[in-house]
This record gives C-alpha cells, sequence and structure tokens, in this order.
C-alpha cells in the first residue's frame, strides 16, 4: 500500500514515520508556502497541490486526488483538520478506486452535522445536553431558542471542529453580535453557517472516549482522555487515565463511546467527546470521525501505534486485538505548542524558527512540526509541535514534563511555552482540579510580564553571539548564519 | 559580585556557559535587532539599546498597530467616533481565528487607514485616536 498523507506539519510527518516503520511507501503533498516543510522530506516523496491558500491546496479535493494519480498512491490517509471529516472527500477517493484510511462517508456525514449527530445519539440512548438541533437556522429563531435554552449559550458551527466559530455568549445582545462572527468564521473554516445551540454546561470537565473498530465487526474502545485545559475552544492539555473518573463512572462512559460508535456503524479510529458536569453527569458532545492531535497520550497508556491500526483496518484487516487485551499502565501527559504569544491575548505569532532545541529523556517524545528553518506562517493552525511524557502514575509524568517543558526552545517564534509552563506547575493542576475553564480562571489576565534575565546570562549571551559572528565569516558580525547564502558563494565546477 | 563566564559553542544557537565550574547548556540567536536567548527553561528577547528605546515608544497609546500580519476583515469605527478603553475597533483574521483589535484607552478615533480585505504586516498603523 502506498500512502499518500493529505495534511501537513507534526501530523503528515507522524503519520509518515509509521509508514516508513511499516515499509510502506510515503508521499507528502505541500502548498507553496511549505516548499521546505519538514514534512515534505519526512515522506518517501513529495507532490505540490497548489496556493498557500489552503482551500486552493490541503482543502482541494482535486488537487489531492491529482497527487493521489500522479504519485500513483493507492490510499490516503487524511490527518486530522483539512478534509480529514469531509464526507464528499471520503466519497471521492473511494470513487476514484483508493482506499481512504478513516470512516466511511456516511460516518463522517452523520457526525459532521452537530444537528443531526445530536438527535442520533439521543435515539440511542447516549445522554445529550439540552439544546436547538434543528434545521430552522435563520438568526431570529435561533435567538429565540438561545433565550428558551436559558444563558450562557454556547453556539456552535453544526460542521465544525477544533473550536473554530465556538462562543460562549451570557445575554442576548452578546448572543447577537457573536452569531454573524461564528457564521463567518464557519463559512471561512467548513464552508457552512448552520449552528447548534447548547445550554453551556458551568465548570464541565472536556473527557473523550477513543474507539476503534474494523469492517469485521468489532468496535473497541481505547479508553479515555481528559482534555479540560482549553483556550478558545482549543485544547492546550491532554491526560490519560483522567483524574476524575473512579471505576464504575468510567466503565459507563467507556460504554457510552461504544454505543455511539455502534449506532452510526462506525469504522477505523473516532473519538467520541464528552463533557463531564461537577455532579459527574457526563453528556455527549461530539463524535471526531478521525484521529486525534492527543492521540499520542493514548498510545503512550495502551503501547498501541494508533496510525498502524488505522491502516491495518483501512486494508481490511480485522483488529489484532480484543477489549481485554487493551490495558492502561501508567498515566501520560501531552501539551500542545501552539505559534501563539499569551501576553497578547493568544494572538499568532507567526515568523521563523532560527532554533530548535528539543526534550529527550525517558518516557518523552517530541512530536515535531517545525526544525531549525521553518518558516511559521499565517495560512494554517498555529500548531508547532506535541510534546508528549509518560510516567508510571500522574506524578511522574508531570514531573518529566515540567524538566521537558524547560528544556524545549524555539527560538525566533512566540509560542505558548512559559503557559504551559505555567500550567504544569500550577496547584490546581498538580491536584486534577481541572475544568474547560481552568485557564481563564487561574491565568486569565495576560501573564507577569517575565522577569528580566539574570546578568550571568545576558553576558553568555553577549559572548555567545560574538563567538556565532566569528563562525559566520563574511556575514555581518553576529548575524545568525544562513546556510543558504554562504552556499550561494559556493563556485561548482 | 558578578560572577565568571565562559562559553563554548556547540553548534548553530547552541552553547555551553561554565559558571562557577557549572555548566549550562544554553540557546542563543540573533534576529535581525533582537536576541532570542534561552536559558535555564526561560525564553527572552532581548533588544539592542537603541532597539529598546524604540521599542519602548511602541507602546504609545495613539495607535492601534496590526500585531501579526493577517487580512482586515471588520471595521468598527470611523474618523470622528469616541471610543472606550478595550472597545472593539477592529477584526483582523490570521491563522484561521479571528482576532479582536481592541482600543488602548478612551479617546476619538482621528484617523482610520485599515480597509477591509486588506493584508496587513506587523507594526502597520490602522487606527489612531486624537
Amino acid at each position: 500500500m502506498k500512502v499518500l498523507i493529505a495534511n501537513r506539519g507534526e501530523i503528515a510527518v507522524r503519520v509518515a514515520r509509521t509508514c516508513r516503520a511499516m515499509g510502506l511507501p510515503s508521499v507528502a503533498v505541500y502548498s507553496e508556502a511549505d516548499v521546505g516543510a519538514l514534512h515534505v522530506r519526512e515522506a518517501d516523496e513529495a507532490v505540490a497541490i497548489g496556493p498557500a491558500e489552503a482551500v486552493r491546496s490541503y482543502l482541494s479535493i482535486d488537487a489531492i486526488l491529482g497527487a493521489a494519480r500522479r504519485s500513483g498512491a493507492d490510499a490516503i490517509h487524511p490527518g486530522y483538520g483539512f478534509l480529514s471529516q469531509n464526507g464528499d472527500f471520503a466519497e471521492a477517493v473511494a470513487a476514484a478506486g483508493l482506499t481512504f484510511i478513516g470512516p466511511p462517508a456516511a460516518a463522517h456525514r452523520a457526525m459532521g452535522d452537530k444537528k443531526a449527530a445530536r438527535r442520533l445519539m439521543a435515539a440511542a440512548g447516549v445522554p445529550v445536553v439540552p439544546g436547538y438541533d434543528g434545521d430552522d437556522q435563520q438568526d431570529a429563531r435561533l435567538g429565540a431558542e438561545a433565550a428558551r435554552i436559558g444563558w450562557p449559550v454556547m453556539i456552535k458551527p453544526s460542521r465544525g471542529g477544533g473550536g473554530k466559530g465556538m462562543r460562549v455568549v451570557r445575554s442576548a445582545a452578546e448572543f447577537t453580535s457573536a452569531l454573524p462572527a461564528s457564521r463567518r468564521e464557519s463559512q471561512a473554516a467548513f464552508g457552512d453557517d448552520a449552528m447548534v445551540l447548547e445550554r453551556f454546561v458551568e465548570r464541565p470537565r472536556h473527557v473523550e472516549v477513543q474507539v476503534m473498530a474494523d469492517t469485521h465487526g468489532h468496535t473497541l474502545h481505547l479508553l479515555e482522555r481528559e482534555c479540560s485545559i482549553q483556550r478558545r475552544h482549543q485544547k492546550v492539555v491532554e491526560e490519560t487515565p483522567s483524574p476524575a473518573l473512579e471505576p464504575g463512572r468510567r466503565a459507563q462512559l467507556l460504554a457510552a463511546g461504544v454505543a455511539a460508535a455502534r449506532a452510526v456503524g462506525y469504522v477505523n479510529a473516532g473519538t467520541v467527546e464528552f463533557l463531564l458536569d461537577p455532579q459527574g453527569s457526563f453528556y455527549f458532545l461530539e463524535m471526531n470521525t478521525r484521529l486525534q492531535v492527543e492521540h499520542p497520550v493514548t498510545e503512550a497508556v495502551t503501547g498501541l501505534d494508533l496510525v498502524r491500526l488505522q491502516i491495518d483496518v483501512a486494508a481490511g484487516k480485522p483488529l489484532p486485538i480484543a477489549q481485554e487485551d487493551v490495558v492502561s499502565r501508567g498515566h501520560a501527559l501531552e501539551c500542545r505548542i501552539y505559534a501563539e504569544d499569551p501576553a497578547k491575548g493568544d494572538l499568532p505569532s507567526p515568523g521563523r524558527v532560527l532554533h530548535l532545541a528539543t526534550p529527550q529523556g525517558p518516557g518523552v517524545r517530541f512530536d515535531d512540526g517545525i526544525e531549525t528553518g521553518s518558516e511559521v506562517t499565517v495560512f494554517y493552525d498555529p500548531l508547532l509541535a506535541k510534546l508528549i511524557t509518560w510516567g508510571r502514575d500522574r506524578a511522574e509524568s508531570i514531573e518529566r514534563m515540567a524538566a521537558a517543558l524547560r528544556r524545549t526552545a524555539v527560538l525566533g517564534v512566540v509560542t505558548n511555552l512559559a503557559r504551559l509552563q505555567a500550567i504544569v506547575d500550577h496547584p490546581a493542576f498538580r491536584a486534577g482540579a481541572l475544568h474547560t475553564g481552568f485557564l481563564d480562571e487561574h491565568m486569565g489576565a495576560a501573564p507577569a510580564p517575565a522577569a528580566p534575565p539574570p546578568e550571568v546570562a545576558v553576558k553568555a549571551a553577549a559572548a555567545a553571539l560574538q563567538l556565532a559572528g566569528r563562525g559566520a565569516g563574511a556575514g555581518p558580525a553576529g548575524a545568525a548564519p544562513d546556510p543558504w547564502a554562504s552556499l550561494g558563494a559556493v563556485r561548482l565546477p | 559580585m558578578s560572577a565568571d563566564v565562559k562559553v563554548e559553542r556547540v553548534r548553530d544557537g547552541a552553547f555551553v556557559a561554565t559558571v562557577d565550574g557549572r555548566r549550562v547548556p544554553f540557546q542563543c540567536v540573533r534576529d535581525g535587532a533582537r536576541v532570542w536567548l534561552h536559558w535555564d527553561g526561560v525564553t527572552y528577547v532581548l533588544e539592542d539599546e537603541e532597539e529598546g528605546g524604540r521599542g519602548a515608544q511602541r507602546g504609545h497609546a495613539h495607535a492601534l498597530e496590526a500585531p501579526m500580519p493577517g487580512r482586515v476583515i471588520a471595521v468598527k469605527v470611523a474618523p470622528g467616533q469616541a471610543v472606550v478603553k478595550g472597545e472593539e475597533v477592529l477584526v483582523v483574521e490570521a491563522m484561521k481565528m479571528e482576532n479582536a483589535l481592541r482600543a488602548p484607552r478612551d479617546g476619538v478615533v482621528k484617523a482610520v487607514s485599515a480597509r477591509v480585505g486588506e493584508m496587513v504586516s506587523p507594526g502597520t498603523v490602522l487606527v489612531e485616536l486624537e
């Protein structure tokens, strides 16, 4: 099987690595903005698919299928984001005679429309949050439904994912200004502006069940993850097992996840997301019909390679494990490293990675999407890399994470690394007292301005710049050496 | 008392300092007028003295500048309009997210140079206050 990876960044790199481990040839695709990107070189070959704008490259079904044809790929892994949850894409891939490494189009459609998914889950006995999932989408009707549900209300793009276009509103006035912005973001990101409204559950935890199903009728759960540390409805820190679940509740949650997957005849990897309220009740949130960003924590505690399972299932093989073989060992934590500036309200912060230092050590995994020299552009998601640690227990994985974060440096691009350090060092985080408003509650305002560097560090930096300047030869003193500039001066015979 | 520091270069951007007999690996690169330094788990951005002076002025509250490259998707004020601190003045889209830019203080809008649909780069003055 030759696998085309219809994605970019860290997930494209990660999928390419499993292909390599399995001995499968892989094909990367890239836009004009990604010519020099890491994922392009991690695959066996690479095909250009169009301009920087995602709608004309990574989101273009024609461009992706064309690349598959040109490279002779016979399977497509969509990663996450982009076309990964697009039923039309899954269908077009199948129609082109290629294998889609993911669920069938019908599952995408059943779950991709959050309105329909809510109705389906309620019918299957999976609890849902009180809300509005109707087809009448006029502003006035939505406004009336929001008032009926009662403030605060969550506005969610019916076709959405990843937090884009989602907003919590606490009054009719806020609703009126938030709805058009949500619709615009939804239209831009998902090509649709229908909305679902739900009562906003106060101080909930976000817990989710990883499911995996084959084409032979086996549907398994691969335990849960907790992803309560979020900003702008986008996950930042994830872990498994959840510190909030006692065994009885965990068993109910995992069973609900499997029931949800079975209700849509699910095949391949998927995630059923739930809100867990402070009283311990859980409600279906949505199902993500793809591999999740945070899947490595599941891999760390189960010892499974989820991408490998996805590829085997797509090839028609039965799952190599039964439910009783899925055992959690220890605890795993993931931190998402974003190009964004917590001091400026988490605004995206593009730039060039001038130096990247990555941590190693027992129980440490770094899923990289960048390297020294990478350009971080405004065109795509600001996720740069993921840091995952494993430990015998939660305290050990946190300890390893705290140390690994301190050894991670992304110079040239402002990142959330300092914020991640503050999160894992926070007493409430260490105590496992999490909820989705954790960041607002504990680090809401702009972070305290960083203390100036110690004098010895400034001295060392001055000495370092002098050494670097000497090493750069003809370049201006102290400038970071540019390998292309020096190569350009070499005369070839 | 100031510690004695000896620095060796490991490779581009990576160094080891010896401080009072203790070895401290660190990373450091120049970025135009700025210097990025990762020391003891913390990343710092240092500015040259001259540039630092200029940098200090960037916080002046008369102008609202684009904080990052992106596309202006909404302009919510017009010249002559009074705004209060924190009021949403513009929306800039970057990395698929809408980012509201807010008035840095109470005031009256003197000029609006941002146009909807325009791509802007960091530091571009979008709105000026009197």
